[in-house]
């Protein structure tokens, strides 16, 4: 096997605050090949965002303080200078932030915005740089790119301002993009256009994505592997297909009990998991899942359970295997 | 917000630029626009001041000292004959000018010292900040005169130690501007497409902070002209026979009983000068940046 785009391995992200140490990410390992698209789903505050903010160097230190190592073709981004970095960031690895109302300048033309990061890195300027914005504006479906080009972001509605997003993510052809929550403030028409926008540039460039979400309707329609991460901590990964037929920790299985299906005798009732996520502050010895988990015996408490791989690329971290829980 | 609406990608035509937005809400503020209107005359006086004022500043007619105004003399004469008009025009230029430069200073120092100490925080923001605190606790005037104690008087000293002065307020609210724009999904987003420090505070939050600067340089010049009136008063200003109009209000008080108009005209030329500025001020501040508290006007100026 060859060595993948981003090897990810004990990432921690730990925030010192006046009450005390917030662990946020703890010891997370994965890894991205070239091509590929790996979702990491989670509820709020599991440390999603947080991860992969860090990969760039773009959690504010301090108060955040980042361990671990994450190898981007061989180099460690981690403990790159911010030199170094800056060259990463916007060319080779790419983010495309949650909000579309907040990530454009509102000052700044759409075209101003879209052209910095092309003579940033692509050493093109004027007129041409130009002309490669409003080529991405097109590629991201905004009609008349080249009237569009030197509006204000106040004047895009969300859609389009999201798509602006995306154009100025792919800029450069990064090899790796980082959608963080993409879709998840449009409607659902916008969303699917734009994740099949993004299906088709991944094919085109065969870059790696790294999909955000809580919205496990989107992964299963996008990704090939999934990453579930509860407190920090991976608590399943798998493929797709593995993922939704054989899930095997309790948490995934609650996550996916938990969305509305149609159908079902009362489709009014949403099926929410008890409790609430741990707090980083407070992280429990054992299993993170534990005080929410219908499945919990005492050693779930106490012990903290590591992420085994009972099947080839399917890892899980629960002490328990589901023949021994669901039957 | 149409948003949903425009989701189809038709461009939204009807829309105001915010400058002219801004324009727009000024004039209709009737005190803004007297104000702008007293201004520019004031600017046109000043630029044009040799050919309006009738009299030489120093020409000394003793056999018509203490004239009250009249057709000759259009705001009277002072105690050396000189005419008070000629002289009031003249000085506008003194003030105006001392008022832009200190402003100026003040700007240029403070708006970076606010954008570095805002965005960076940490050590280098309490370092700052604690530097601007100890010029800030001083009353302004106070640290005017203790600033000029030191460098000397003059007009050119003047100006310095009136930028000094009021350069802990630009920075001040420069770096309060910052504090809330920083922590913006776009400035991070502009980080993360490998934009550097300088360039972020250059083309995304400079840009983002301006309107409260705006608004405070025009109220600042407003009280850079009084203070180097108060300045003048003192001595410490322009220095004689270089007409000021805190020199000639400092002049006229020893014949106020006798020939008040040595006095009123100057004393007239300060007021209607920082009213206007302060008119300017208040109308922008309305228009661009309604929240703002003005710093200045909790402080007890000069």
């Amino acid at each position: 096997m060859t060595e993948p785009l981003l090897d990810v391995e004990g990432l921690d992200v730990r925030f010192g605050t006046r009450t005390g140490v917030a662990e946020v990410v703890n010891g997370i390992s994965y890894h991205v090949d070239a091509g590929e698209t790996v979702a990491l789903v989670g509820e709020s505050g599991s440390g999603k965002s947080v991860s992969s903010l860090a990969l760039l160097q773009l959690l504010p230190m301090p108060p955040a303080r980042v361990g671990g190592a994450a190898r981007f073709k061989g180099a460690d981004l981690l403990s790159m200078d911010e030199a170094s970095i800056r060259k990463v960031r916007g060319n080779e690895i790419a983010v495309i932030f949650q909000d579309p109302m907040t990530s454009l300048n509102p000052v700044r033309t759409v075209g101003f915005q879209l052209v910095e990061p092309i003579e940033l890195h692509m050493g093109l300027k004027g007129e041409a740089a130009r002309a490669r914005a409003i080529e991405l504006l097109d590629l991201v479906g905004i009609p008349s790119a080249a009237d569009r080009i030197d509006d204000y972001p106040h004047q895009f509605s969300g859609g389009m301002r999201q798509r602006v997003m995306i154009a100025m993510g792919i800029s450069c052809r990064p090899e790796l993009l980082i959608a963080d929550e993409a879709t998840t403030a449009l409607d659902v028409t916008t969303q699917a256009q734009i994740i099949e926008e993004l299906d088709d540039l991944q094919t085109e460039f065969g870059m790696g994505l790294i999909w955000i979400t809580h919205d496990l309707g989107v992964v299963a329609g996008i990704a090939d592997r999934v990453i579930v991460l509860y407190g920090g901590r991976i608590m399943e990964e798998a493929s797709v297909d593995a993922l939704f037929e054989k899930r095997r920790h309790p948490y995934t299985r609650a996550l996916i009990a938990s969305l509305p299906r149609p159908g079902t005798d009362r489709p009014d009732r949403l099926t929410a998991i008890a409790g609430l996520p741990p707090d980083p502050l407070k992280m429990p010895t054992g299993c993170p899942f534990a005080p929410r988990c219908q499945y919990a015996v005492e050693r779930c408490h106490n012990e903290r359970p590591e992420l085994r791989e009972p099947m080839e690329g399917h890892r899980v971290a629960c002490h328990f295997d589901p023949e021994e829980l669901y039957e | 917000m149409t948003d949903i609406a425009h989701d189809a990608g038709e461009p939204i035509v009807e829309h105001r630029s915010r400058l002219r937005a801004t324009v727009e809400t000024v004039l209709r503020n009737r005190l803004a626009v007297a104000g702008l209107v007293v201004l520019a005359l004031l600017t046109i006086v000043a630029i044009f001041a040799p050919l309006i004022a009738p009299y030489d500043i120093n020409d000394v007619n003793i056999a018509d000292r203490f004239s009250p105004p009249s057709s000759e003399y259009l705001f009277g004469t002072d105690e050396l004959g000189r005419d008070i008009f000629s002289r009031v025009v003249i000085a506008a230029r003194v003030s105006l000018r001392v008022g832009f430069i200190a402003v100026g200073i003040a700007l240029v120092i403070g708006v970076p010292i606010g954008l570095v100490s805002g965005y960076y925080g940490g050590a280098i923001d309490s370092f700052l900040m604690r530097v601007m605190d100890v010029l800030f606790s001083f009353p302004a005037i106070l640290l005017a005169i203790a600033i000029l104690a030191v460098l000397g008087p003059g007009v050119g000293n003047a100006m310095v130690a009136i930028g000094i002065v009021y350069t802990p307020i630009f920075a001040r609210i420069t770096r309060g501007s910052v504090l809330g724009i920083k922590n913006q999904v776009f400035v991070t987003a502009a980080r993360s497409l490998g934009a550097t420090d300088g360039r972020i505070l250059r083309t995304h939050i400079l840009p983002n902070v301006v309107a409260p600067i705006i608004v405070q340089t025009s109220l600042s010049l407003a009280f850079a002209i009084l203070s180097e009136a108060a300045l003048s008063f003192l001595g410490l200003g322009v220095q004689p026979p270089d007409p000021a109009w805190g020199r000639m209000l400092a002049d006229g008080r020893s014949f106020f009983q006798d020939a008040p108009w040595m006095a009123i005209f100057p004393g007239l030329a300060i007021l209607l000068t920082v009213m206007s500025f302060n008119f300017v001020g208040d109308g922008l501040r309305d228009a661009l940046d309604p929240q703002q508290r003005s710093v200045i006007e909790s402080r007890g100026s000069a």
